[in-house]
């Protein structure tokens, strides 16, 4: 196009040169040499609209006609009058200047046409940018508007900044390409801010549902248990013996219910990521109260203890007795009948606490999986599976380890470790 | 016998018409009161002998009534019964001045019992007799002597001063917080570990099996009870 541009340019400049011959030749003795230069100076105008080039041309052109054609002797090149090479240098000098003039307005005027179309292009990239819903979004964006804009098929990295290769070579299109680039780093980022923004507060409304649920179960759950066992209760003082058993049973499992509705609400508290309140306890105290809750269901079961007096546990009481409450409860439901043996000792830099019975054992290749919400080692179990995943909740909430296994002799055998948090203190009992 | 009035207020009809037959079986006369505001009118209107007190009321949290009460120098006994768990808002309740704490659900002997050690302890304030006696223990506060099944046992000042101060609440519950300022004076708070070191010991020397405490409860993250029955 700019080659056509230039080839008429020159085209322009024969004609004009040419035209003002020939007006000169016909005008003849009407016209003085004066205005025969003037001529050649309108033709050497015209030329130079056209560029520097044109200009240049047209100036040589003309200087070589009006001598030839104007310029005594007539005919030939020489010149017998020096004056006039002072009008050839004006025509020359008028040439250069009006053609230089010419062509730096038309490459300014073509800059900022470019700029123009850059600044349109890149507003139409940010528009199609700021309105992708996601990064793949943006990145289409990039490859399309770099595509029609510059004509180039390009690759974007998986990072931020984003990475935009090839990199071009020409000054105004690289930093096109930046600018491009920078446009879509920053969608890019606005884009992650909002979907972390939307998380929290996705998160924060999970919480309060979470909350707002667990009161729920709390009171909703709780008074009308409070009501069904209390009646049972009261109706067992007045009742005739026949019906002691029934009655004695809906308050055993008033109470059973109770526990599963503790046990949800521990389960939900240690894994929405509540921080144990970890104090210096000897287990002792904790086995007392857990076996105290359990009383009722134990009944008169031989529960063999063995703990040294001086072992204790840095760990949140009240975890703690829920931890050996499930882990009795466990062992009392699937070895009916059978003793329990507790221990519990310190390692050094934790404690370790062991529940075994003397039941049938875990079939083998669910020592893991006992561990599991709502996992039932047989169709016989009764429960919903959540005191152990309670027990290894807590477990984790101490940053401490629990397995199952099967014992010699038959039965199976718990095994906690909650390790210290914090450097044992001294308990010098004794002499206080 | 005379009956004593209770004032039960509690926002599920249910409950309330089961603790009204559970009371009244036992000789109580019951008033009940479905709001803070019915609670307020009845307190005005007659003098109870105790409140069995639920915190989560339709016009406002339970806790504002023991709080009006303990202002106003009122010391009848007030039993919260709760559905809430939280052992923080079980200390909160003592702390505001409840005397005891149950949580829902709870059988009617643990209720009644309650009501009794509440009202024995309204009627006969905390036991200054030098000698105490509940269950096995005869406790002389004047000699420093604890009697366990009439054979003397030795136990650590600290430990002396635990059994002492439950004792004299007996059967109702003592507060980590409580014990400790009353033992250790107030440099002694946020030292529960050390407590519950000398319990532990203390359970060994007048427990018969320490891991099984008939008499020295512990009221998990609140405190500990001694048994008066």
């Amino acid at each position: 196009m700019s080659e056509h541009r230039a080839w008429r340019g020159y085209l322009v400049a024969g004609v004009a040169v040419a035209a003002a011959t020939l007006l000169g030749v016909a005008l003849g003795q009407r016209a003085s040499l004066a205005d025969e230069a003037m001529l050649y100076a309108l033709a050497i105008l015209i030329a130079a609209l056209s560029g520097r080039g044109p200009g240049l041309v047209a100036a040589g052109l003309s200087i070589g006609a009006f001598d030839f054609f104007f310029v005594d002797p007539r005919y030939t090149l020489d010149v017998s009058d020096p004056r006039f090479l002072i009008t050839f240098a004006v025509m020359f000098a008028a040439g250069v200047a009006i053609g230089g003039l010419t062509s730096r307005l038309r490459a300014a005027e073509a800059a900022s046409r470019d700029r123009e179309q850059r600044t349109a292009a890149l507003l139409s990239f940010t528009r199609d940018a700021t309105g992708a819903s996601d990064r793949a979004g943006v990145v289409r964006a990039v490859v399309t508007h770099l595509r029609e804009t510059l004509g180039v098929e390009v690759t974007v990295g998986a990072g931020l900044p984003l990475e935009i290769t090839p990199v071009e070579a020409d000054d105004d299109r690289r930093q096109f390409v930046d600018a491009i680039g920078r446009q879509a780093t920053i969608a890019i980022e606005k884009l992650q801010l909002a979907e972390a923004a939307r998380e929290a507060e996705l998160a924060v409304s999970t919480e309060k549902l979470r909350t707002a649920l667990l009161s729920a179960v709390s009171h909703d759950l709780r008074t009308p248990l409070a009501v069904i066992t209390g009646l049972a209760s009261t109706l067992r003082e007045t009742a005739p013996a026949s019906e002691h058993e029934s009655l004695d049973m809906i308050v055993a499992e008033g109470g059973r219910l109770g526990r599963i509705v503790e046990n949800l609400l521990a389960v939900t508290k240690v894994e929405a990521g509540a921080t144990p309140r970890r104090e210096w306890v000897p287990i002792e105290e904790l086995v007392g109260a857990a076996l105290e809750r359990l009383a009722p269901t134990l009944g008169d079961r031989k529960i063999t203890v063995d703990i040294r007096g001086d072992a204790v546990g840095h760990i949140d009481p009240v975890l703690g007795e829920l931890l050996l409450a499930n882990l009795l409860d466990n062992a009392s439901k699937h070895a009916p009948d059978a003793p329990i043996d507790l221990a519990a000792r310190r390692d050094g830099t934790g404690i370790i606490v062991e529940v075994a019975d003397r039941g049938p054992g875990l079939p083998p290749g669910t020592e893991h999986r006992v561990f599991e919400r709502f996992f039932r080692a047989t169709h016989h179990d009764n429960g919903v599976g959540l005191g152990l995943a309670v027990c290894r909740g807590i477990t984790t909430a101490h940053a401490g380890t629990i397995e199952a296994k099967n014992r010699d002799g038959g039965g199976a055998v718990f095994r906690v470790r909650i390790p210290d948090a914090a450097p044992l203190p001294k308990f010098d009992v004794e002499s206080a | 016998m005379t009956s004593s009035a209770v004032l039960v207020v509690e926002d599920d009809r249910s409950m309330r018409k089961y603790l009204r037959g559970a009371l009244e079986a036992h000789n109580y006369a019951v008033t009940e009161a479905g709001s803070l505001a019915e609670a307020n009118t009845a307190t005005a209107a007659q003098s109870f002998a105790a409140v069995l007190l639920d915190l989560g009321l339709p016009d406002g949290d339970g806790l504002t009534l023991v709080r009006a009460m303990r202002a106003a120098a009122s010391t009848i006994p007030v039993i919260v019964i709760s559905a809430r768990q939280r052992e923080d808002d079980k200390v909160d309740a003592l702390d505001a001045g409840a005397n005891d704490y149950l949580t829902k659900p709870f059988g009617t002997r643990e209720l009644l019992a309650r009501i009794r050690v509440a009202l024995r302890h309204a009627t006969q304030p905390a036991s200054d007799d030098p000698v105490i006696r509940i269950g096995p223990f005869v406790i002389d506060r004047a000699r420093h002597e604890v009697l366990v099944n009439g054979d003397v046992v030795h136990l650590t000042p600290i430990e002396f001063g635990i059994l002492a101060l439950l004792a004299r609440h007996a059967g109702k519950v003592i507060t980590h917080g409580q014990l400790l300022s009353e033992i250790w004076g107030p440099r002694g708070k946020e030292q529960t570990h050390y407590l519950r070191v000398h319990v532990a010991a203390l359970r060994r020397k007048v427990e018969q099996d320490p891991t099984r405490p008939r008499w020295l409860t512990t009221e998990q993250g609140v405190g500990y009870r001694l048994r008066d029955e």
